[in-house]
């Protein structure tokens, strides 16, 4: 085990049963039940009005369900918030913010704490400097500053990095991963490649519903048809023809350019098991057969449209 | 950086002490002498053919002007800045910074509150002592005991309406609808107080005892109003915690 890494049995640190809520006639969110194993990152997609910032709303206290239950697994105080657009007042310094935050939630930890999260954020040159005229990924490194000096347990990040260029994102997908094994977090985000990148377990999202919840392995794996790209030298058509005859074959597609044949299969068991015998039938010239690759922001699209 | 250090220097950056006490300042120091030559100036700016006839000046004139001028424009500031402090959850954003961190909203609003009302009444307080000055040096003097009385009174005004702002804060989220709600809420209470025998147990009775005292009246004229001013602001800011806390955000 890793170290930090916390005991296999431990309880999660969120978990929310039948969750709903409702905004007049409007549902927001609709039997939402998550577990956010602790220790882990943890990332909540959905496309714009899916409940994000809701979840995150009630998970922080800030907003009550309509039904349904919440369970943090560690004190209030000990959870930290980042909405997606933190504003401070504007005459404080960057510095004064972030120590403002460590006296509220960690009276007790050092000052030089205070120096430690800004620098973690990328902001040591801007310590000094009154808030007032930064730029909004400024504000995000500062709301992210003042979210981690007070040590935090549970972190829930309202689409941290929407406002960072890619060399801020770099840098706070960094601090987000480095935080795994010592706390949980639980970010939302649009940008699907930065959940790809650091998150163990992913929630989606969409009109209030929870389409999925599980492993990003498992999500990329499980939640939509495996294709392949086959390249035919000669014989196209007796291969579409094989194909097409096939009970775990869904889809034949000839798009992608002369020679090319684009299959969906039931599953990639029966593929890799039928696929060659079947080509090989056909005594057609194949040059490659290979499986197309599933990123997140396919598997999105399809378990959103 | 503790609660009371921000709102500390949001009075300083923001420089809306300057406001307050500039407000009460000016009033203390121009209410006496206008009381001293208010004849000289009406006969200066006084047509031929008009003659305006104004009894000599005594003491208390110069507190009462001091006290006209100053508990109207002067409790408009008071609103004003105690709202811009007290309205926390106006912007969603910084409501969040300061509920996620605290299990207490008193926590939160308690500095608010007191920054608010001791600079309100060190306002007040200094408005108060030039008036008294000035009326000395120009017009005569004036009772000690009655004048700190007086004071004392005003201070409890003040933090009354403070009081009552935080509540307002808590019903509505906007500063400029926060300042209307605490204004009606302040105008409202004299109107009340006409009703036969409801008038000396308003808090608005307050606001002239300076003048009032200056002229002999008693100080135990005004421990009813005191009484309610003290326990109302009390349950105003009782409520303000319980309301802001039901909040959404």
């Amino acid at each position: 085990m890793a170290v930090g890494a916390p005991p296999p049995e431990s309880p999660p640190t969120v978990r929310t049963a039948s969750l709903r809520k409702e905004y007049g006639s409007h549902v927001a969110l609709d039997d939402v039940g998550i577990e956010v194993p602790r220790g882990t990152v943890y990332g909540l997609v959905g496309p714009n009005g899916a409940g994000k910032t809701t979840l995150l709303g009630i998970l922080s206290g800030l907003r009550r369900p309509t039904a349904g239950t919440v369970d943090l697994a560690v004190p209030r105080r000990k959870v930290a918030v980042l909405p997606d657009t933190p504003r401070f007042d504007p005459w404080l310094t960057a510095r004064e913010v972030v120590d403002l935050a460590r006296t509220m939630v960690a009276p007790d930890a050092p000052a030089d704490r205070v120096d430690g999260a800004i620098r973690a954020a990328g902001l040591e040159d801007a310590a000094g400097r009154r808030v007032g005229g930064f730029s909004r990924g400024m504000l995000q490194r500062l709301g992210l500053a003042a979210t981690i000096v007070g040590d935090p347990e549970l972190l829930l990040l309202d689409e941290p990095a929407s406002a960072l260029d890619p060399a801020g994102r770099r840098d706070v997908l960094d601090l987000i991963a480095r935080l795994r094994g010592t706390s949980t977090v639980l970010f939302s985000s649009h940008i699907l490649a930065d959940v790809e990148r650091v998150c163990d377990t992913v929630g989606v999202l969409r009109a209030g519903r929870l389409l999925y919840q599980g492993t990003m392995t498992g999500l990329l794996s499980g939640t939509v048809a495996p294709e392949y790209r086959i390249h035919v030298r000669d014989g196209v058509e007796q291969v579409v023809a094989a194909l097409r005859a096939q009970p775990w074959v869904r889809s034949v597609a000839q798009n992608d350019g002369p020679g090319v044949v684009r299959i969906g299969v039931a599953s990639a068991d029966d593929a890799e098991r039928a696929m060659i015998p079947v080509l090989a039938g056909t005594g057609a010239r194949i040059a490659s057969v290979e499986p197309e690759a599933i990123d997140l922001e396919r598997v999105f699209l399809e378990l959103t449209s | 950086m503790t609660l009371w250090r921000l709102e500390w220097l949001r009075l300083l950056r923001t420089r809306r002490w300057i406001a307050l006490a500039a407000v009460y300042l000016f009033f203390g120091l121009t209410g006496p002498p206008l009381a001293r030559y208010a004849s000289d100036i009406l006969r200066r700016f006084g047509s031929g053919n008009l003659q305006i006839t104004i009894p000599p000046a005594v003491p208390a004139d110069g507190i009462s002007n001091y006290i006209k001028n100053a508990s109207q424009i002067g409790l408009v500031v008071v609103v004003v800045v105690a709202a811009g402090a007290l309205t926390f959850d106006a912007r969603p954003e910084i409501g969040a910074f300061l509920r996620t961190r605290t299990d207490s909203l008193w926590r939160i609003l308690a500095p608010r509150f007191w920054v608010s009302a001791v600079a309100a009444a060190g306002a007040f307080l200094a408005g108060s002592l030039a008036a008294w000055y000035e009326t000395v040096v120009l017009i005569g003097r004036l009772s000690t005991g009655a004048m700190l009385a007086g004071m004392a009174f005003g201070v409890i005004y003040l933090a009354f309406a403070v009081a009552v702002v935080a509540l307002s804060a808590a019903i509505a989220r906007g500063t400029l609808a926060v300042v209307m709600l605490s204004l009606a809420i302040l105008i409202a209470l004299p109107i009340a107080g006409l009703v036969r025998g409801v008038g000396p147990w308003m808090p608005s009775e307050l606001v002239g005892a300076l003048d009032a005292l200056a002229r002999g009246a008693h100080a135990a004229d005004y421990l009813r109003a005191t009484s309610t001013a003290l326990l109302g602001g009390a349950l105003a800011l009782w409520f303000a915690v319980r309301l802001a806390a039901r909040r959404e955000l």
